[in-house]
Order: structure tokens, then C-alpha cells, then sequence
């Protein structure tokens, strides 16, 4: 049976209807046509859904709507500030961090969480941060320089980077 | 299921007044992230979903000189915990090392043990710090100490009326240490582990709890290897000893993430490792 959920998405208070195993995702994309987090796998294994709930990422694959019921949701439409584009957005862009897009929302909205907790993080905990976020175009370098510059530094190639020079 | 129902209470009692009157029909729900990819792909379509995640059965208290860990807790607030950090680190490398940053945030202690997966991490470490399980019911409480709460894969010993409520961790002596082995370095399931506690009273291994994970139905002490340890002096070789008689303890299989063969041979690495760990050498 359905149940009705309320809670605000990006700040704006949104209403709709929901069945208990309904999944945070399906509710976003297909009830509230909050379309960034992807379907990639629905069990959790890709993170191309993630999503912030109160300022924490989670997997909304595999969170049960009903379960964030009031909470706050932010997904990648609530980064752009007052028309203008949230630095990782830019970062991600000028890095060319982005490649078919199928994973960059769930990159940014992992990027966030991680950012928001911990501003400046080394590289080992940028890929520690990012571990949940699969790319099945193999961008990992440009999305782990696009976070370095946002943290303020600048990404040093390594002697392991295989990548040709930049 | 058309019909299915949703209950989410902050009362202890409502949810219990639930699990006596239906609960071979409720399905308990934590964090979900074993129970949501089964929503997903309707291999299980719950009559009646319980919520938990209301009844403040998140909390780290220090407790006795050890711990008492809510069942609802997340994987993230034990790996940052300061106290388990300090109480019981060795479970806190393991909650550290599951899943994903955003999994840990909502994925919780008790769903990890009542699911109970061949693969599960939570179990390990506990056995290794001699854990006690609460679990309630209309009926009272039970205390279930760790080692006979599995029965076999994916079945424990709660009953259809009873809640996992609460984890104890007892004062325990000892180093401890925690190896686990994946196909991935991380986000990957568990392919063996390995939790280890020695207790060393002037040189000599006073008493050990070597556990292996992922190498049969349920979580395995390994006895002998601790026999193996227990009034002598610890050195590489005994570690080594020691991991080669857990070998033969474990009952592996060949599933989609590793073969027996493969797990026999991993195993063995893991345990001396977490040994040589444990004791600092």
C-alpha cells in the first residue's frame, strides 16, 4: 500500500506517494523527476546513485524511501548556487572529469560529502573518499584532480601514473 | 506485495508488540543494504516492513571497561568511533574496511550479524573479543554470546518475536589485529579474514582467539590454532604453526568470488599476518 512521504529535495518541500520497498531512487527519478542519480546497478555496487541526506552520502539504490521521511535530500540540481556552477561542477569541467556522464553525479555528490567533512584531504583520502564511485570510462585521474583543485592543490603526477604528460 | 505494510516506531514496545503478534510475516529493517538490492530485483517482496532505525538503537557507550554498541549503529560511527577505537580496535579496522564511504553511512552492526552471510565482517572481530549478543522480546531477554548465535549460512538464532537491540563488548586483554582479503583492495566482498587477539603475559601467549571469516558457513574459531599459540613464547614460525593447523579447521567453497582451493591458500597468509600483527613482530 502506499504511504505518503514528505521531505524537502534541494531545499524545496516536496510531497508524494510511496510503497514500503519503494527505493530513494526510484522516488527521485520516477515521482519527482530528480533525475541526476542514475540507475547504474540497484544493489549498491557502482554509486552512481549516491545522493547527500542530511548532508551524508548514501546509496539511494539502496535506501528505502520511507526510511528518510523529513530528511533533507541534496542531489547534483541543488549545487548550481545563484546561476552559478558549484566549484566542483567547474572543476570537473575544466579537468574533463566527465566523460559519457553516466557516473558524474554520483562522483559529485561523493565529492561533496567528502569535501564537506574534510576540506582538505591528501590523495590517499580523496581515493578513499571516492571508493564507492565506479567509472566504466576509466576517468578516475581527472576526477581526483578535479578534487585536489577544489581543496586547494594542485594534483602532482606520480611516478606509478601511466597516463601520457600533461 | 500490493499490500505490503510499513510500521516505523520510536517505541520499543510497539515494535516488540509487533514482532509477537506477526512477526514470522515482518520483515526488520536497519540500514537495508542487504535487504534493498533483494527489493530491487523482487527476489523478496516483503508482507510487512519494521523501520528500526526510530528507536535509538544507535549509541557507543563504555560499559563494564568494554563496550555496549546499539545494533542500529553505522559501519561509519564504529570505524570513527574514539572509544572503539581505544576498546576495541579491531573492530573498528573491520567496520573501516566494508563496503563504501556512502554503505557505511547507513549499513548497521545488526543487520550485518542477522544476515548473517558466509561472507559477513562484523562477526570476526567479535568472536575475537568474546561478544555477547542481546536479543529482546515480549517475552524478555536473552544474552547470546557470539559463538552460538550462527547456525549455519544466513540463520541465527533469533526467533520470529525477538529484536537484536545490542552488542557487548566485555573489558578484554590483548593485542588485536584484522586482515581481510577481497577481489578488490576495497568496496569488494570478503574472499577470507582473518581477527586474531593474543594475550601475552611476560613473553609467553597467555591465551588467543584466532577467527577466520569467509571460510565456512559460519564465522570459525579455530581451536587448534589457538592450542597451537597458548604457553609459549610467540614467534614467526609459530604463527606460521598456527595459521597452517587453521587451515584445516575451515570449511571453504567455491563461490562466485573464489574458489576453496584459493581461500585455503589465502587464509593461511592472513592469519599468520594478523598473528605477526597482533603480537608486533
Amino acid at each position: 500500500m502506499k504511504y505518503v512521504l514528505s521531505f524537502t529535495v534541494n531545499g524545496q518541500p516536496m510531497e508524494t506517494l510511496a510503497e514500503p520497498t519503494t527505493s530513494l531512487l526510484d522516488v527521485l527519478r520516477d515521482k519527482l523527476e530528480v533525475t541526476s542519480p542514475k540507475r547504474g546497478c540497484e544493489s549498491g555496487d557502482c554509486g552512481a546513485c549516491t545522493v547527500l541526506v542530511n548532508g551524508k552520502a548514501v546509496p539511494s539504490c539502496l535506501t528505502v524511501a520511507l526510511t528518510v521521511a523529513g530528511s533533507e535530500i541534496t542531489t547534483v540540481e541543488g549545487l548550481v548556487q545563484d546561476g552559478q556552477l558549484h566549484p566542483l561542477q567547474r572543476a570537473f569541467y575544466e579537468h574533463g572529469a566527465t566523460q559519457c556522464g553516466f557516473c558524474t553525479c554520483g562522483m559529485l555528490m561523493a565529492a561533496k560529502a567528502l569535501l564537506d567533512r574534510n576540506p582538505s584531504p591528501t590523495r590517499d583520502e580523496i581515493v578513499l573518499g571516492m571508493s564507492g564511485n565506479l567509472c566504466r570510462c576509466g576517468g578516475y585521474v581527472q576526477v581526483m584532480e578535479a578534487i585536489e583543485d577544489v581543496a586547494g592543490r594542485k594534483y602532482e603526477v606520480k611516478a606509478a601514473d601511466t597516463r601520457g604528460g600533461k | 506485495m500490493p499490500n505490503a505494510e510499513y510500521f516505523a516506531t520510536t517505541e520499543l514496545r510497539e515494535a516488540l508488540r509487533l514482532l509477537a503478534e506477526r512477526g514470522d510475516q515482518i520483515t526488520v529493517l536497519a540500514g537495508g543494504t542487504d535487504l534493498a538490492p533483494k527489493f530491487n530485483c523482487r527476489e523478496l517482496q516483503p508482507g510487512a516492513l519494521l523501520y528500526i532505525g526510530k528507536l535509538g538503537l544507535n549509541y557507543i557507550i563504555a560499559k563494564n571497561g568494554g563496550l555496549a554498541i546499539g545494533a542500529a549503529t553505522t559501519l561509519e560511527d564504529l570505524a570513527t568511533s574514539r572509544l572503539v577505537l581505544e576498546r576495541a580496535p579491531v573492530l573498528a579496522q573491520a567496520a573501516a574496511e566494508m563496503g563504501n564511504p556512502a554503505i557505511r553511512n547507513v549499513a548497521t552492526i545488526g543487520g550485518n550479524l542477522v544476515t548473517a552471510s558466509r561472507a559477513a565482517d562484523m562477526p570476526p572481530p567479535l568472536l575475537a573479543l568474546d561478544a555477547e549478543l542481546i536479543l529482546v522480546s515480549e517475552r524478555g531477554e536473552r544474552v547470546i554470546p557470539i559463538g552460538e548465535f550462527f547456525k549455519r549460512a544466513h540463520k541465527t538464532v533469533r526467533l520470529s518475536d525477538e529484536l537484536l537491540t545490542e552488542i557487548r563488548i566485555p573489558s578484554v586483554k590483548g593485542q588485536t589485529a584484522f586482515v581481510r582479503h577481497g577481489r578488490r583492495k576495497i568496496f569488494s566482498c570478503c574472499v577470507a579474514s582473518a581477527a586474531v587477539r593474543v594475550v601475552l603475559d611476560g613473553g609467553k601467549c597467555a591465551d588467543a582467539r584466532i577467527v577466520a571469516g569467509s571460510m565456512a558457513p559460519t564465522p570459525v574459531r579455530c581451536l587448534g590454532a589457538e592450542g597451537v599459540l597458548k604457553g609459549k613464547n610467540l614467534t614467526s614460525d609459530l604463527a606460521g604453526e598456527a595459521a597452517a593447523q587453521a587451515v584445516g579447521e575451515c570449511k571453504p567453497i567455491d563461490d562466485e568470488r573464489a574458489s576453496a582451493w584459493y581461500r585455503r591458500r589465502v587464509i593461511k597468509v592472513l592469519i599468520e599476518r594478523a598473528i605477526n600483527q597482533a603480537s608486533g613482530l
